[in-house]
Protein backbone atom coordinates (compact mmCIF):
# COMPACT_ATOMS: atom_id res chain seq x y z
CA UNK A 1 0.00 0.00 0.00
CA UNK A 2 1.28 3.24 -1.11
CA UNK A 3 0.48 6.75 0.45
CA UNK A 4 -1.59 7.75 -2.51
CA UNK A 5 -4.52 8.88 -0.24
CA UNK A 6 -2.43 11.14 1.71
CA UNK A 7 -0.74 12.34 -1.18
CA UNK A 8 -3.81 13.12 -2.95
CA UNK A 9 -5.51 14.99 0.34
CA UNK A 10 -1.87 16.97 0.29
CA UNK A 11 -2.60 18.39 -2.56
CA UNK A 12 -6.31 18.73 -2.06
CA UNK A 13 -5.57 21.05 0.69
CA UNK A 14 -2.53 22.84 -1.17
CA UNK A 15 -5.33 24.09 -3.50
CA UNK A 16 -7.52 25.16 -0.60
CA UNK A 17 -4.39 27.12 0.43
CA UNK A 18 -3.83 28.39 -3.16
CA UNK A 19 -7.73 29.46 -3.33
CA UNK A 20 -7.47 31.92 -0.83
CA UNK A 21 -10.23 33.75 0.09
CA UNK A 22 -12.10 31.80 -2.63
CA UNK A 23 -13.25 33.42 -6.31
CA UNK A 24 -15.20 36.05 -5.11
CA UNK A 25 -12.57 37.88 -2.59
CA UNK A 26 -10.32 37.57 -5.45
CA UNK A 27 -12.43 39.19 -7.91
CA UNK A 28 -13.33 41.76 -5.57
CA UNK A 29 -9.30 42.33 -4.97
CA UNK A 30 -8.45 42.31 -8.54
CA UNK A 31 -11.59 44.75 -9.10
CA UNK A 32 -9.80 47.25 -6.81
CA UNK A 33 -6.57 47.11 -9.05
CA UNK A 34 -5.08 45.21 -6.17
CA UNK A 35 -3.32 41.62 -6.94
CA UNK A 36 -3.47 38.77 -4.31
CA UNK A 37 -0.59 38.01 -1.97
CA UNK A 38 0.41 34.88 -3.91
CA UNK A 39 0.65 37.14 -6.89
CA UNK A 40 2.55 39.72 -5.69
CA UNK A 41 5.19 37.33 -3.75
CA UNK A 42 5.28 36.04 -7.43
CA UNK A 43 5.91 39.48 -8.91
CA UNK A 44 8.48 39.73 -6.21
CA UNK A 45 10.44 37.04 -6.24
CA UNK A 46 12.55 35.38 -8.98
CA UNK A 47 10.38 33.35 -10.95
CA UNK A 48 9.75 29.83 -9.29
CA UNK A 49 12.29 30.68 -6.56
CA UNK A 50 8.99 31.09 -3.62
CA UNK A 51 9.24 28.27 -0.98
CA UNK A 52 6.30 28.46 1.40
CA UNK A 53 6.06 27.34 4.62
CA UNK A 54 2.93 26.73 6.54
CA UNK A 55 0.56 26.86 3.42
CA UNK A 56 -1.74 24.07 4.97
CA UNK A 57 -2.22 26.11 8.45
CA UNK A 58 -6.44 27.63 8.08
CA UNK A 59 -9.52 27.02 10.12
CA UNK A 60 -10.73 23.21 9.10
CA UNK A 61 -14.53 22.62 8.56
CA UNK A 62 -15.09 18.83 8.87
CA UNK A 63 -18.50 16.83 7.99
CA UNK A 64 -20.36 14.69 10.95
CA UNK A 65 -18.39 11.79 9.69
CA UNK A 66 -14.45 13.97 10.45
CA UNK A 67 -14.61 14.19 6.39
CA UNK A 68 -12.77 17.48 5.35
CA UNK A 69 -14.97 20.25 3.78
CA UNK A 70 -12.61 23.17 3.84
CA UNK A 71 -9.86 24.47 4.72
CA UNK A 72 -10.06 28.61 5.01
CA UNK A 73 -6.34 29.95 4.72
CA UNK A 74 -4.40 31.84 7.29
CA UNK A 75 -4.38 35.03 6.26
CA UNK A 76 -0.57 34.98 6.49
CA UNK A 77 1.44 33.84 3.28
CA UNK A 78 5.47 33.03 4.06
CA UNK A 79 8.35 31.78 2.93
CA UNK A 80 12.05 31.86 1.29
CA UNK A 81 12.19 33.13 -1.68
CA UNK A 82 15.57 34.84 -4.28
CA UNK A 83 15.59 37.95 -5.58
CA UNK A 84 18.04 38.34 -8.27
CA UNK A 85 19.63 35.26 -7.48
CA UNK A 86 20.17 36.03 -3.42
CA UNK A 87 17.76 34.22 -1.06
CA UNK A 88 15.36 36.20 1.20
CA UNK A 89 12.32 35.56 3.33
CA UNK A 90 9.34 36.97 2.00
CA UNK A 91 5.91 37.53 4.46
CA UNK A 92 2.91 38.54 3.54
CA UNK A 93 -1.07 39.45 4.54
CA UNK A 94 -3.96 37.71 2.41
CA UNK A 95 -6.06 40.25 2.32
CA UNK A 96 -8.80 38.04 0.84
CA UNK A 97 -9.34 36.24 3.75
CA UNK A 98 -10.92 38.57 6.46
CA UNK A 99 -9.46 41.83 5.62
CA UNK A 100 -6.16 40.29 6.11
CA UNK A 101 -6.64 41.13 9.69
CA UNK A 102 -5.41 39.30 12.55
CA UNK A 103 -9.03 37.33 12.94
CA UNK A 104 -7.73 34.94 10.39
CA UNK A 105 -4.25 35.22 11.24
CA UNK A 106 -2.18 32.42 13.38
CA UNK A 107 -0.30 34.57 15.28
CA UNK A 108 2.72 32.00 14.84
CA UNK A 109 3.31 32.41 11.14
CA UNK A 110 4.13 36.14 10.30
CA UNK A 111 6.73 35.81 14.02
CA UNK A 112 8.20 32.54 12.39
CA UNK A 113 8.49 34.32 9.06
CA UNK A 114 10.87 37.13 11.13
CA UNK A 115 12.91 34.58 13.40
CA UNK A 116 13.79 33.13 10.02
CA UNK A 117 15.08 35.72 8.83
CA UNK A 118 16.93 36.64 11.53
CA UNK A 119 18.35 33.40 12.19
CA UNK A 120 18.98 32.57 8.30
CA UNK A 121 20.56 35.71 8.22
CA UNK A 122 18.37 37.20 5.22
CA UNK A 123 16.66 40.31 4.37
CA UNK A 124 12.46 39.74 4.91
CA UNK A 125 10.47 41.44 2.89
CA UNK A 126 6.91 42.43 4.94
CA UNK A 127 4.05 42.68 1.72
CA UNK A 128 1.41 44.34 4.22
CA UNK A 129 -2.42 45.00 3.59
CA UNK A 130 -4.87 45.50 6.40
CA UNK A 131 -4.54 45.90 10.33
CA UNK A 132 -2.68 42.75 11.73
CA UNK A 133 -2.69 43.17 14.90
CA UNK A 134 -5.41 42.40 17.71
CA UNK A 135 -8.07 41.95 15.26
CA UNK A 136 -11.42 43.87 15.27
CA UNK A 137 -13.47 44.39 18.72
CA UNK A 138 -15.69 41.69 17.96
CA UNK A 139 -12.35 39.54 18.96
CA UNK A 140 -13.30 40.31 22.39
CA UNK A 141 -16.81 38.39 21.60
CA UNK A 142 -15.40 35.18 19.79
CA UNK A 143 -12.30 34.72 22.49
CA UNK A 144 -14.10 35.95 25.54
CA UNK A 145 -11.90 37.83 26.76
CA UNK A 146 -10.11 41.05 26.21
CA UNK A 147 -6.55 40.81 24.17
CA UNK A 148 -3.60 42.61 26.29
CA UNK A 149 -1.45 44.22 23.99
CA UNK A 150 2.15 42.63 24.76
CA UNK A 151 0.41 40.47 27.00
CA UNK A 152 1.96 36.96 28.00
CA UNK A 153 2.80 34.56 24.79
CA UNK A 154 2.28 37.97 22.34
CA UNK A 155 5.76 39.61 22.65
CA UNK A 156 7.58 38.43 20.46
CA UNK A 157 6.56 39.54 17.12
CA UNK A 158 6.48 43.29 18.56
CA UNK A 159 10.06 42.76 19.36
CA UNK A 160 11.10 41.36 15.73
CA UNK A 161 9.34 44.17 14.02
CA UNK A 162 11.68 46.56 15.47
CA UNK A 163 14.78 44.23 16.59
CA UNK A 164 15.08 43.18 13.18
CA UNK A 165 16.43 46.40 12.27
CA UNK A 166 19.50 45.74 13.34
CA UNK A 167 19.98 42.18 12.17
CA UNK A 168 19.37 42.01 8.53
CA UNK A 169 17.62 44.48 5.66
CA UNK A 170 13.57 45.02 6.29
CA UNK A 171 12.02 46.27 3.58
CA UNK A 172 7.87 47.16 3.92
CA UNK A 173 5.32 47.42 1.23
CA UNK A 174 1.73 48.80 1.96
CA UNK A 175 -0.50 48.05 -0.47
CA UNK A 176 -4.01 49.00 0.03
CA UNK A 177 -5.22 50.23 3.62
CA UNK A 178 -2.31 49.45 6.06
CA UNK A 179 -3.67 50.34 9.85
CA UNK A 180 -2.78 49.43 13.58
CA UNK A 181 -0.03 46.43 13.95
CA UNK A 182 0.20 46.96 9.87
CA UNK A 183 1.18 50.31 9.79
CA UNK A 184 4.00 49.24 12.54
CA UNK A 185 5.65 46.58 10.51
CA UNK A 186 5.47 48.80 7.38
CA UNK A 187 7.21 52.00 9.44
CA UNK A 188 9.61 49.64 11.04
CA UNK A 189 11.77 49.21 8.07
CA UNK A 190 15.06 50.24 6.47
CA UNK A 191 12.55 50.97 3.27
CA UNK A 192 9.68 51.46 2.71
CA UNK A 193 7.07 51.74 -0.02
CA UNK A 194 3.34 52.51 -0.71
CA UNK A 195 1.29 52.48 -4.14
CA UNK A 196 -0.40 55.93 -4.55
CA UNK A 197 -3.86 54.41 -4.59
CA UNK A 198 -3.25 53.03 -0.80
CA UNK A 199 -3.38 54.31 2.99
CA UNK A 200 -1.45 53.56 5.93
CA UNK A 201 -2.87 54.87 9.35
CA UNK A 202 -2.43 54.17 13.05
CA UNK A 203 -6.38 54.28 12.83
CA UNK A 204 -8.54 55.26 9.92
CA UNK A 205 -11.90 57.26 8.57
CA UNK A 206 -14.24 55.75 11.35
CA UNK A 207 -12.28 55.91 14.27
CA UNK A 208 -10.74 59.14 13.33
CA UNK A 209 -14.43 60.13 12.76
CA UNK A 210 -14.83 59.80 16.50
CA UNK A 211 -12.77 62.85 17.09
CA UNK A 212 -14.28 65.19 14.75
CA UNK A 213 -12.31 64.86 11.76
CA UNK A 214 -14.01 63.70 8.58
CA UNK A 215 -11.38 62.38 6.33
CA UNK A 216 -11.40 59.42 3.97
CA UNK A 217 -8.66 57.15 3.15
CA UNK A 218 -6.43 59.33 1.16
CA UNK A 219 -6.75 62.72 2.89
CA UNK A 220 -5.92 60.93 6.29
CA UNK A 221 -3.27 58.86 5.24
CA UNK A 222 -1.99 58.72 1.53
CA UNK A 223 0.84 58.59 0.11
CA UNK A 224 0.75 62.36 -0.17
CA UNK A 225 0.69 62.80 3.97
CA UNK A 226 2.67 60.00 4.93
CA UNK A 227 5.72 60.28 2.39
CA UNK A 228 5.94 64.34 3.65
CA UNK A 229 5.61 63.13 7.52
CA UNK A 230 8.85 60.85 6.80
CA UNK A 231 6.36 57.69 7.50
CA UNK A 232 7.20 55.75 4.07
CA UNK A 233 9.80 56.67 2.06
CA UNK A 234 8.52 56.05 -1.40
CA UNK A 235 5.02 56.11 -3.36
CA UNK A 236 4.76 54.62 -6.53
CA UNK A 237 2.01 54.23 -9.11
CA UNK A 238 1.95 50.40 -9.38
CA UNK A 239 1.98 47.45 -7.35
CA UNK A 240 5.21 46.36 -10.03
CA UNK A 241 7.09 49.27 -9.21
CA UNK A 242 7.05 48.70 -5.60
CA UNK A 243 8.74 45.08 -6.44
CA UNK A 244 11.19 47.10 -8.42
CA UNK A 245 12.23 49.50 -5.98
CA UNK A 246 12.52 46.51 -3.21
CA UNK A 247 14.67 44.74 -5.53
CA UNK A 248 17.30 47.46 -6.24
CA UNK A 249 17.06 48.54 -2.67
CA UNK A 250 18.30 45.30 -1.62
CA UNK A 251 20.94 44.96 -4.22
CA UNK A 252 23.09 47.46 -2.64
CA UNK A 253 23.41 45.88 0.49
CA UNK A 254 24.65 42.56 2.32
CA UNK A 255 21.93 39.97 3.54
CA UNK A 256 22.48 40.77 6.65
CA UNK A 257 24.71 42.64 9.26
CA UNK A 258 26.85 39.87 9.19
CA UNK A 259 28.01 40.44 5.67
CA UNK A 260 28.92 43.49 3.35
CA UNK A 261 27.48 44.39 0.43
CA UNK A 262 28.29 42.98 -2.84
CA UNK A 263 30.15 44.83 -5.42
CA UNK A 264 29.16 44.87 -8.84
CA UNK A 265 31.04 44.94 -12.08
CA UNK A 266 31.38 48.83 -13.26
CA UNK A 267 31.58 49.79 -16.79
CA UNK A 268 31.38 54.03 -15.36
CA UNK A 269 35.22 55.21 -16.07
CA UNK A 270 36.33 56.18 -12.38
CA UNK A 271 38.20 59.18 -14.42
CA UNK A 272 34.91 60.53 -15.80
CA UNK A 273 35.28 64.17 -15.50
CA UNK A 274 31.99 65.96 -16.15
CA UNK A 275 33.26 69.37 -16.97
CA UNK A 276 29.39 70.82 -15.87
CA UNK A 277 31.14 70.16 -12.83
CA UNK A 278 33.24 73.40 -12.44
CA UNK A 279 30.11 76.13 -13.27
CA UNK A 280 27.50 73.59 -10.93
CA UNK A 281 27.71 75.93 -8.10
CA UNK A 282 26.89 79.98 -9.32
CA UNK A 283 29.56 82.32 -8.09
CA UNK A 284 26.48 84.37 -6.75
CA UNK A 285 26.03 82.84 -2.94
CA UNK A 286 22.37 83.74 -3.33
CA UNK A 287 21.34 81.80 -6.36
CA UNK A 288 20.81 78.25 -6.18
CA UNK A 289 21.57 74.95 -7.93
CA UNK A 290 20.75 71.54 -8.56
CA UNK A 291 22.39 69.15 -6.76
CA UNK A 292 20.73 65.77 -8.08
CA UNK A 293 22.86 66.35 -11.61
CA UNK A 294 25.88 66.85 -9.45
CA UNK A 295 25.24 63.46 -7.92
CA UNK A 296 24.67 61.99 -11.25
CA UNK A 297 27.82 63.23 -12.09
CA UNK A 298 30.22 62.01 -9.81
CA UNK A 299 28.60 58.45 -8.74
CA UNK A 300 28.76 55.30 -11.30
CA UNK A 301 26.19 56.29 -14.01
CA UNK A 302 22.61 55.59 -12.88
CA UNK A 303 23.60 53.75 -9.74
CA UNK A 304 22.09 56.58 -7.47
CA UNK A 305 18.27 55.36 -5.76
CA UNK A 306 17.24 57.82 -3.66
CA UNK A 307 14.93 57.57 -0.67
CA UNK A 308 12.60 59.73 1.34
CA UNK A 309 12.65 62.06 -1.36
CA UNK A 310 9.86 63.99 0.14
CA UNK A 311 11.06 64.48 3.65
CA UNK A 312 13.35 66.48 5.48
CA UNK A 313 14.47 67.68 1.63
CA UNK A 314 17.10 70.04 2.92
CA UNK A 315 19.36 66.46 2.63
CA UNK A 316 19.23 64.38 -0.61
CA UNK A 317 20.00 60.65 0.83
CA UNK A 318 20.01 57.47 -1.07
CA UNK A 319 22.29 54.53 -2.10
CA UNK A 320 24.79 54.84 -4.94
CA UNK A 321 27.15 52.88 -6.19
CA UNK A 322 31.28 54.03 -6.36
CA UNK A 323 33.21 51.68 -8.82
CA UNK A 324 30.91 49.29 -8.04
CA UNK A 325 31.20 49.78 -4.53
CA UNK A 326 27.62 50.45 -2.97
CA UNK A 327 27.78 54.03 -0.25
CA UNK A 328 25.48 55.70 1.24
CA UNK A 329 24.83 59.40 -0.10
CA UNK A 330 24.05 62.16 1.68
CA UNK A 331 23.91 65.93 -0.26
CA UNK A 332 22.36 68.90 0.68
CA UNK A 333 19.45 70.38 -1.54
CA UNK A 334 19.61 74.55 -2.01
CA UNK A 335 16.25 74.56 -3.15
CA UNK A 336 15.09 73.82 0.16
CA UNK A 337 15.88 76.40 2.50
CA UNK A 338 19.75 76.78 1.30
CA UNK A 339 20.05 73.58 3.04
CA UNK A 340 19.73 74.02 6.23
CA UNK A 341 19.00 71.53 8.37
CA UNK A 342 15.35 71.55 9.90
CA UNK A 343 14.00 68.91 12.60
CA UNK A 344 13.31 66.50 9.99
CA UNK A 345 15.99 66.59 7.84
CA UNK A 346 17.99 66.17 11.17
CA UNK A 347 15.83 63.13 11.61
CA UNK A 348 16.14 61.56 8.27
CA UNK A 349 20.17 62.27 8.72
CA UNK A 350 20.07 60.01 11.79
CA UNK A 351 18.19 57.23 9.74
CA UNK A 352 20.12 57.34 6.95
CA UNK A 353 23.80 57.41 9.03
CA UNK A 354 22.18 54.84 11.27
CA UNK A 355 21.26 52.45 8.08
CA UNK A 356 25.59 53.11 6.66
CA UNK A 357 26.54 52.19 9.92
CA UNK A 358 24.18 48.97 10.74
CA UNK A 359 25.23 47.39 6.97
CA UNK A 360 28.61 48.56 6.82
CA UNK A 361 28.04 51.06 3.78
CA UNK A 362 30.97 53.65 3.77
CA UNK A 363 28.86 57.28 3.68
CA UNK A 364 29.77 60.50 1.28
CA UNK A 365 28.34 63.62 1.79
CA UNK A 366 28.50 66.23 -0.82
CA UNK A 367 27.67 69.06 1.69
CA UNK A 368 26.06 72.80 1.57
CA UNK A 369 24.63 73.73 4.49
CA UNK A 370 24.43 77.41 6.31
CA UNK A 371 23.59 76.08 9.31
CA UNK A 372 20.64 74.84 11.27
CA UNK A 373 16.83 76.47 9.97
CA UNK A 374 16.44 79.54 12.51
CA UNK A 375 13.04 81.44 13.45
CA UNK A 376 10.35 80.56 15.66
CA UNK A 377 8.86 77.08 13.82
CA UNK A 378 12.61 76.21 14.19
CA UNK A 379 12.28 76.66 17.96
CA UNK A 380 9.36 75.25 18.61
CA UNK A 381 10.11 72.26 16.98
CA UNK A 382 13.27 71.39 18.65
CA UNK A 383 16.13 71.40 15.81
CA UNK A 384 18.66 72.00 17.85
CA UNK A 385 17.93 69.07 19.91
CA UNK A 386 17.26 66.99 16.67
CA UNK A 387 20.41 68.80 15.26
CA UNK A 388 22.52 67.43 18.20
CA UNK A 389 21.21 63.96 17.56
CA UNK A 390 22.14 63.87 14.42
CA UNK A 391 25.71 64.94 15.21
CA UNK A 392 25.75 62.39 17.64
CA UNK A 393 24.60 59.60 15.00
CA UNK A 394 27.53 61.18 12.46
CA UNK A 395 29.93 60.88 15.60
CA UNK A 396 28.76 57.52 16.67
CA UNK A 397 29.03 56.00 12.99
CA UNK A 398 32.59 53.64 12.36
CA UNK A 399 32.30 53.63 8.88
CA UNK A 400 34.45 55.05 6.31
CA UNK A 401 33.48 58.52 6.04
CA UNK A 402 34.06 60.87 2.93
CA UNK A 403 32.86 64.97 2.73
CA UNK A 404 33.15 66.80 -0.29
CA UNK A 405 32.79 70.42 1.20
CA UNK A 406 30.41 72.11 -1.87
CA UNK A 407 29.48 75.87 -0.70
CA UNK A 408 28.82 76.53 3.12
CA UNK A 409 29.17 75.14 6.19
CA UNK A 410 28.56 77.32 8.69
CA UNK A 411 27.52 77.12 12.08
CA UNK A 412 27.54 73.93 14.27
CA UNK A 413 25.45 72.16 11.45
CA UNK A 414 28.25 72.90 9.52
CA UNK A 415 30.59 71.19 12.03
CA UNK A 416 28.28 67.92 11.70
CA UNK A 417 29.90 67.01 8.59
CA UNK A 418 32.08 64.62 9.29
CA UNK A 419 32.39 61.86 12.18
CA UNK A 420 34.57 64.50 14.82
CA UNK A 421 36.21 61.84 16.71
CA UNK A 422 37.85 60.68 14.16
CA UNK A 423 40.16 60.30 10.71
CA UNK A 424 38.05 60.46 7.88
CA UNK A 425 38.86 62.04 4.18
CA UNK A 426 37.62 65.56 3.54
CA UNK A 427 37.69 67.49 0.10
CA UNK A 428 36.65 71.50 -0.35
CA UNK A 429 35.23 72.41 -3.87
CA UNK A 430 36.77 75.71 -4.89
CA UNK A 431 33.71 77.47 -4.24
CA UNK A 432 33.35 76.16 -0.58
CA UNK A 433 32.45 78.73 1.96
CA UNK A 434 32.61 78.70 5.72
CA UNK A 435 32.47 80.01 9.15
CA UNK A 436 31.16 80.58 12.72
CA UNK A 437 28.05 82.21 11.38
CA UNK A 438 27.25 83.85 8.35
CA UNK A 439 28.24 87.38 7.62
CA UNK A 440 24.78 88.89 7.14
CA UNK A 441 23.31 89.88 10.28
CA UNK A 442 26.51 87.93 12.16
CA UNK A 443 28.25 91.63 11.12
CA UNK A 444 25.56 93.79 12.75
CA UNK A 445 26.04 91.73 16.07
CA UNK A 446 29.85 91.76 16.46
CA UNK A 447 30.11 95.05 14.96
CA UNK A 448 27.43 96.73 16.47
CA UNK A 449 29.59 99.68 18.67
CA UNK A 450 31.97 100.38 15.53
CA UNK A 451 28.81 100.59 12.92
CA UNK A 452 26.12 102.66 15.37
CA UNK A 453 29.45 105.21 16.18
CA UNK A 454 30.13 105.66 12.30
CA UNK A 455 28.34 108.97 10.21
CA UNK A 456 27.15 106.20 7.60
CA UNK A 457 26.15 103.26 9.27
CA UNK A 458 25.02 101.06 6.26
CA UNK A 459 28.49 102.56 4.74
CA UNK A 460 30.19 101.06 7.35
CA UNK A 461 28.27 97.79 7.72
CA UNK A 462 29.53 97.47 3.21
CA UNK A 463 33.03 98.38 4.46
CA UNK A 464 33.09 95.60 6.99
CA UNK A 465 31.39 92.95 5.14
CA UNK A 466 33.70 93.87 2.05
CA UNK A 467 36.96 93.49 4.57
CA UNK A 468 35.29 90.03 6.09
CA UNK A 469 34.59 88.79 2.80
CA UNK A 470 38.79 89.21 1.23
CA UNK A 471 40.05 87.10 4.37
CA UNK A 472 36.89 84.18 3.90
CA UNK A 473 38.75 82.25 0.83
CA UNK A 474 39.12 78.62 1.58
CA UNK A 475 42.67 79.20 0.46
CA UNK A 476 43.35 81.12 3.73
CA UNK A 477 41.74 78.22 5.35
CA UNK A 478 43.80 75.78 4.06
CA UNK A 479 47.20 77.48 4.52
CA UNK A 480 46.11 77.57 7.88
CA UNK A 481 45.40 73.54 7.35
CA UNK A 482 41.81 74.13 8.73
CA UNK A 483 40.95 71.81 5.63
CA UNK A 484 43.04 69.35 3.66
CA UNK A 485 42.32 69.94 0.74
CA UNK A 486 41.13 72.22 -2.06
CA UNK A 487 40.23 70.42 -5.23
CA UNK A 488 39.37 71.40 -8.96
CA UNK A 489 35.46 70.14 -8.74
CA UNK A 490 35.78 67.54 -12.00
CA UNK A 491 38.50 65.54 -10.17
CA UNK A 492 35.29 64.46 -7.46
CA UNK A 493 34.26 61.34 -9.43
CA UNK A 494 37.64 60.04 -9.48
CA UNK A 495 38.29 61.19 -5.78
CA UNK A 496 35.27 59.44 -4.54
CA UNK A 497 36.23 55.98 -6.42
CA UNK A 498 39.41 56.45 -4.61
CA UNK A 499 37.69 56.73 -1.36
CA UNK A 500 35.55 52.96 -2.39
CA UNK A 501 38.94 51.76 -3.03
CA UNK A 502 40.07 52.69 0.10
CA UNK A 503 37.17 52.03 2.05
CA UNK A 504 36.15 48.50 0.41
CA UNK A 505 38.35 46.70 3.00
CA UNK A 506 37.87 48.44 5.82
CA UNK A 507 34.06 47.44 5.96
CA UNK A 508 33.64 45.15 8.89
CA UNK A 509 30.71 42.77 9.46
CA UNK A 510 29.24 42.35 12.54
CA UNK A 511 26.12 43.73 14.48
CA UNK A 512 26.72 47.92 15.20
CA UNK A 513 27.41 49.11 18.59
CA UNK A 514 24.07 50.56 18.76
CA UNK A 515 20.81 48.54 17.54
CA UNK A 516 19.26 50.40 14.94
CA UNK A 517 15.82 52.31 15.64
CA UNK A 518 13.41 52.75 13.14
CA UNK B 1 -8.99 72.37 -17.74
CA UNK B 2 -6.62 70.75 -15.39
CA UNK B 3 -5.73 73.49 -12.77
CA UNK B 4 -2.63 72.59 -10.79
CA UNK B 5 -1.65 75.20 -7.49
CA UNK B 6 2.24 76.14 -7.35
CA UNK B 7 2.82 76.09 -3.95
CA UNK B 8 5.84 77.61 -1.97
CA UNK B 9 8.54 74.67 -1.16
CA UNK B 10 9.70 77.19 1.19
CA UNK B 11 8.65 79.80 3.98
CA UNK B 12 9.97 83.29 2.95
CA UNK B 13 9.29 86.42 1.18
CA UNK B 14 8.02 86.84 -2.14
CA UNK B 15 11.58 88.24 -4.12
CA UNK B 16 10.54 88.38 -7.51
CA UNK B 17 6.85 87.48 -9.44
CA UNK B 18 8.69 86.41 -12.87
CA UNK B 19 5.53 85.79 -15.11
CA UNK B 20 2.53 87.51 -15.88
CA UNK B 21 -0.75 86.37 -15.76
CA UNK B 22 -2.12 84.52 -19.25
CA UNK B 23 1.60 83.81 -19.86
CA UNK B 24 2.50 80.49 -21.31
CA UNK B 25 5.59 78.66 -19.43
CA UNK B 26 7.04 75.81 -20.08
CA UNK B 27 7.80 72.90 -17.63
CA UNK B 28 10.43 73.65 -15.10
CA UNK B 29 10.16 76.97 -16.03
CA UNK B 30 11.01 79.69 -13.20
CA UNK B 31 7.50 81.09 -11.95
CA UNK B 32 8.23 83.16 -8.76
CA UNK B 33 11.55 83.61 -6.62
CA UNK B 34 11.21 83.52 -3.13
CA UNK B 35 13.91 84.42 -0.35
CA UNK B 36 14.52 82.72 2.16
CA UNK B 37 17.67 81.74 4.41
CA UNK B 38 18.96 84.76 2.62
CA UNK B 39 19.00 83.28 -0.71
CA UNK B 40 16.81 83.35 -4.01
CA UNK B 41 15.19 80.00 -4.23
CA UNK B 42 12.66 79.57 -7.25
CA UNK B 43 9.14 78.26 -7.74
CA UNK B 44 9.23 76.21 -10.76
CA UNK B 45 6.35 75.32 -13.04
CA UNK B 46 5.78 71.84 -12.34
CA UNK B 47 4.43 71.13 -15.92
CA UNK B 48 3.67 73.51 -18.73
CA UNK B 49 0.88 75.25 -18.96
CA UNK B 50 -0.50 78.52 -18.75
CA UNK B 51 -0.52 81.14 -15.89
CA UNK B 52 -3.79 81.25 -14.46
CA UNK B 53 -3.84 82.94 -11.40
CA UNK B 54 -1.14 84.66 -9.43
CA UNK B 55 -2.22 84.85 -5.66
CA UNK B 56 0.74 86.32 -4.08
CA UNK B 57 2.48 89.98 -3.73
CA UNK B 58 6.22 90.96 -4.14
CA UNK B 59 7.57 91.29 -0.59
CA UNK B 60 4.77 88.95 0.59
CA UNK B 61 5.82 86.73 3.60
CA UNK B 62 4.50 83.12 2.52
CA UNK B 63 3.86 79.87 4.48
CA UNK B 64 5.40 76.66 3.65
CA UNK B 65 2.86 74.85 1.27
CA UNK B 66 1.29 78.00 0.78
CA UNK B 67 -0.11 78.40 -2.90
CA UNK B 68 1.59 81.33 -5.03
CA UNK B 69 -0.11 80.68 -8.13
CA UNK B 70 -2.04 78.61 -10.55
CA UNK B 71 -1.30 77.06 -13.81
CA UNK B 72 -3.56 75.66 -16.31
CA UNK B 73 -2.46 72.31 -18.39
CA UNK B 74 -1.39 73.62 -21.63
Amino acid sequence: MSWQPELDELARRTAMAEAMGGADKVGRQHQAGRLTVRERIQRLVDAGSFHEVGALSGIGEYDAHGQLRHVTPANCVFGRAAVDGRPVVVVGDDFTVRGGSADASIAAKPLMAEDMAAELRLPIVRVIEGSGGGGSVKTIETKGASNLPGGIGGTRLFWRTTANLAEVPVVGLGLGSVAGLGAARLASTHFSVMTKASAMFVAGPPVVARLGQALDKQALGGADIQTRSGAVDLAVDTEDEAFAATRRFLSYLPSSVHGVAPVQPCDDDPQRADEMLLSAVPRDRRKVYKMRPIIEAVVDRGSFFEMGRNFGRSIIAGLARLQGLPVLLLASDPFHYGGAWGADTCQKVVRMVDLAETFHLPVVYLMDCPGFMIGLEAERSATIRHGVRAMAALNQSTVPWCTVIVRNAFGVAGAAHQPAGRFSLRYAWLSAYWGSLPLEGGIEAAYRAEIEAAPDPKAKLAEIEERLNALRSPFRSAERFWVEEIIDPRRTRALLCDFAKLAEPLRTPGPARLAMRP
Amino acid sequence: MKRTPVPADVAGTVWQIVVAAGETVAAEQELVVLESMKMEIPAVSPHAGVVREILVTQGEAVAEGQVLLVIDAG
